[in-house]
């Protein structure tokens, strides 16, 4: 099937000068707020980790060097078009392995991710090796993320964005593939599964286990046995409190978002600074004590600030998805006979009784951590990598999903 | 009487905070919106566009200061235990009749003494038919024109402690107290830890009781269940449960990362103007807001003394980092209790509830007005207060020696 459609371009980022100076001219006009004594995290981001990033910012951290290292990677953009919302612009990373009948997979980012967070694992996943398989993969901006065209109207929600998805991979001449996501990623999965699965989606994996529906005592009784049960182990109940305390706690940004997206918009667009502690807030607190460097962090909230749809866009995913604030993004899945693959991450924000997971779809496959936390890729890039290649690999429980492509050298 | 740290205040604004203000504005990046999106996904851009266009163009701030320095305002030092000492900014009217009641009037956020405004003639007015107040309106901590406390801690008993220090200080040993919003939260540490013998009487705009409990309110308890609520009752409910789904996602990040969104608050003039603005408009009951009155009220907050970010952390000490409800520690007590409710109040419950507040005395229902009902309904709210505080009412004399006429 002939793979190129005629609206692909090769993609490579070049951020304007104009842009840039505006950026530069911002920061010179910075203000900051003041502190209370001893805050630390308690909060949000600390006074001294943003002074710092943004001095950092004005006179260390080199955008052009990013960007140039950026455009190693294989980029594209091609036009998709989505029912009801036109033509959308897809931006995406697509590198092929050398091993042909290599597995397709689509690896989804979330927020505050981005199509970078595939970088870590781009070369692992499309080495080519006699023990282990190999992916070709695809890896878009989301709509309204890095550089992938803005969503126009209201109204883009859970099937829109699995048509997108779906539709670029068949574009690139994959009609069977294999899914993996984190975040949204595993949430859009779970959308993309139910409309897509078996039929194109073969077989998915996620680092962010969250179901549908609480485990009901008369639909799932051994679950729910085992969840009772668990809230006597003390990490049952270590899990428990922590999930308690983030809903309580740790849900902000997502209730912003989820409300009035427009809102928060204009401080983000406008502010770097504001814009940089929205989002490091999240990469520090969802991270695993990842060491982040500065330029790290500054290239990261940089996809964000020059961004196609700009940083304001971003935010709406919440509010489509939890019908602005009244519903829940994970309302209304149910269970998906698709081959299901799990990987648990100790840092990962909210960490439900892992019998939880078979209320999401046909668990084939789990595999557990001693580090990582919510951005997996970027931070265990080899632990969920090893967990991709045990759970399609020869021997493992979704070898061959994909008919004609098990990721092996003929 | 007057204590040596009294200050007469004017503000003034130095010109480089003014030209600094002007040269964010021109580097102004806005966001897109969606088709269709009108108020549902938060303040519109238009909106947003036209106000930053006004605020660079056509709002004049010198002339919003001199008006403002026309008010009678002061400054003076309150000591707070384990705080230190914190410079508060205050409007202070005194009534020409000797005898006035004098009372406190607290605002809250995005609120700012600015709403005692158009009060302050109303209430400071002699006149045969209706008592007369002299008016106090401070700056809160952190807002306006007042210091902000510098460490973690500074609770309701911590605001309670200025407010009721700055009435002592202005010689005001007996007092009555009027505030919404926290105005109304303050309210009820000032009334737990003063009332009587400072505090004679409160009245608030914004009653938020919690549900009755069987032990404390018996009645009303018993009558959640066995009685249905009038329509009335139902239809507050419905719009109560609306604003806590849709309308309190600010709350959320201010109660629990008041310094991660105060980051914007603090460097995009724009993200100050859309945070506050939305409540403006969504708050008030059709308010016609002026270009002018807008930009003046979000200036308070850009221009405020501790900063805007500033202001955001009593959502997270009064609600200890959203791990406690506001009204924790405050009791119920018999200190007369005043409220009047206005039909766009963004907390609606049912009125029978406003007695699990305090010995509710009096009640008044009106027809327009919203969640800045001092700014939006000055008369209703100077109405009701002469209602209530004058002779035949049933607050009348609450502070022996003066009242009112």
């Amino acid at each position: 099937m002939a793979a190129a459609t005629s609206t692909e371009e090769s993609f490579k980022l070049a951020i304007p000068d104009a842009d840039l100076e505006l950026l530069r001219k911002k920061l010179d006009l910075v203000r900051l707020p003041d502190e209370l004594d001893g805050a630390e995290w308690d909060y949000g981001v600390p006074l001294d980790d943003v002074k710092r990033l943004v001095a950092h910012w004005q006179e260390k951290f080199d955008w052009r060097k990013s960007e140039a290292k950026i455009n190693e990677l294989p980029m594209f953009t091609r036009d998709i078009e989505v029912e009801g919302f036109g033509t959308l612009n897809a931006h995406y990373v697509h590198q092929r392995s050398e091993v042909d009948n290599a597995i397709p997979l689509l690896f989804v980012h979330g927020w505050p991710g981005h199509f970078l967070e595939v970088r870590k694992i781009l070369p692992l996943l499309t080495a080519k090796s006699p023990d282990h398989p190999s992916f070709h993969v695809v890896a878009p901006s989301l709509p309204g993320f890095g550089f992938s065209g803005a969503i126009k109207k209201t109204g883009f929600k859970g099937p829109q964005y699995a048509e997108f998805l779906n539709k670029l991979m068949i574009s690139l001449g994959y009609n069977e593939y294999v899914y993996q996501g984190g975040d949204w990623g595993h949430i859009l999965g779970l959308q993309a599964v139910t409309h897509y699965g078996h039929k194109h989606i073969k077989a998915w994996h996620s680092n962010m286990p969250l179901p549908g529906a609480r485990p009901s005592p008369v639909k799932n009784p051994l679950i729910f046995l085992s969840t009772v049960l668990s809230a006597f182990s003390q990490e049952g109940r270590a899990n428990m409190q922590r999930a308690q305390q983030f809903a309580q706690q740790g849900t902000g940004y997502s209730k912003m978002q989820s409300t009035k997206p427009q809102t928060l918009a204009y401080g983000l667009t406008d502010s770097p600074v504001g814009l940089l502690a929205w989002i490091y807030e999240k990469l520090v607190i969802w991270s695993d004590k990842y060491p982040w460097g500065d330029d790290e962090v500054l290239e990261w909230v940089s996809i964000y600030w020059f961004s196609r749809a700009g940083p304001g866009a971003a935010g709406r995913i919440y509010y489509e998805m939890a019908n602005g604030g009244t519903g829940n993004a994970l309302d209304g899945n149910v269970w998906q006979s698709v081959p299901l693959g799990i990987s648990y991450f100790p840092g990962e924000v909210v960490r439900l009784p892992r019998s939880w997971s078979h209320l999401i779809g046909k668990l084939v496959f789990e595999g557990e951590h001693e580090k990582g936390g919510h951005f997996a890729a970027h931070e265990a890039p080899e632990g969920l990598v090893g967990d991709l290649r045990k759970m399609y690999g020869k021997g493992g429980p979704a070898y061959g999903v994909v008919p004609g492509k098990d990721g092996y050298s003929a | 009487m007057a204590s040596s740290d009294e200050r007469p205040y004017s503000i003034s604004i130095p010109d480089s905070e003014l030209d600094f203000l002007k040269k964010k504005l021109e580097l102004t990046r806005f966001p897109d919106e969606l088709e269709g999106a009108a108020w549902n996904y938060g303040a519109p851009l238009s909106d947003i566009k036209r106000l930053v266009g006004h605020w660079q163009d056509g709002y004049d701030w010198r002339k919003s200061e001199a008006a403002l320095n026309t008010l009678p305002m002061f400054t003076r030092d309150i000591e707070v235990e384990g705080f230190g000492t914190l410079n508060i900014h205050y409007v202070h009217q005194k009534s020409d009749v000797a005898g006035a009641i004098p009372l406190l009037f607290a605002h809250g956020w995005p609120g700012s003494f600015l709403e005692v405004r158009k009060l302050l003639p109303l209430l400071s007015a002699g006149g045969p038919d209706h008592p007369s107040f002299h008016v106090v309106a401070p700056s809160l901590p952190g807002f306006g024109f007042s210091e902000a406390p510098s460490k973690p801690g500074f609770k309701g008993p911590q605001y309670a402690e200025v407010l009721n220090k700055l009435m002592l200080a202005l010689g005001y040993e007996e007092y009555v107290y009027q505030g919404g919003d926290w105005g109304y939260a303050l309210g009820k540490y000032v009334v737990t830890n003063y009332g009587h013998r400072h505090v004679k009487a409160w009245h608030t705009n914004m009653p938020l009781p919690g549900a009755p409990s069987l032990f404390k309110n018996p009645l009303l308890y018993l009558g959640m269940f066995f009685l249905s609520y009038d329509e009335t009752s139902m239809k507050r409910l419905a719009n109560m449960k609306r604003h806590r789904t849709k309308g309190t996602g600010y709350f959320n990040e201010q109660a629990t990362k008041p310094q991660t969104i105060g980051y914007s608050l603090a460097d995009s003039p724009v993200g100050l103007l859309s945070w506050i603005y939305e409540k403006l408009v969504s708050w008030t009951d059709e308010y016609p807001w002026t270009d002018d009155e807008v930009i003046e009220w979000i200036s308070v907050y850009w221009l405020s003394r501790a900063g805007p970010a500033a202001s955001t952390r009593i959502y997270h000490e009064l609600t200890g980092g959203m791990t406690h409800d506001t009204d924790q520690g405050t009791v119920w007590t018999s200190v007369p209790l005043g409220v009047s409710y206005f039909p766009k109040e963004i907390f609606q419950l049912p009125k029978s509830w406003s007695h699990t507040l305090g010995n509710l005395v009096f009640e008044s229902d009106h027809d327009k007005g919203g969640h800045f009902a001092a700014f939006e309904q000055p008369e209703a709210i100077a109405g009701d207060l002469r209602k209530m505080f004058g002779k035949g009412g049933p607050a009348h004399g609450v502070v022996p020696g003066k009242g009112g006429y």
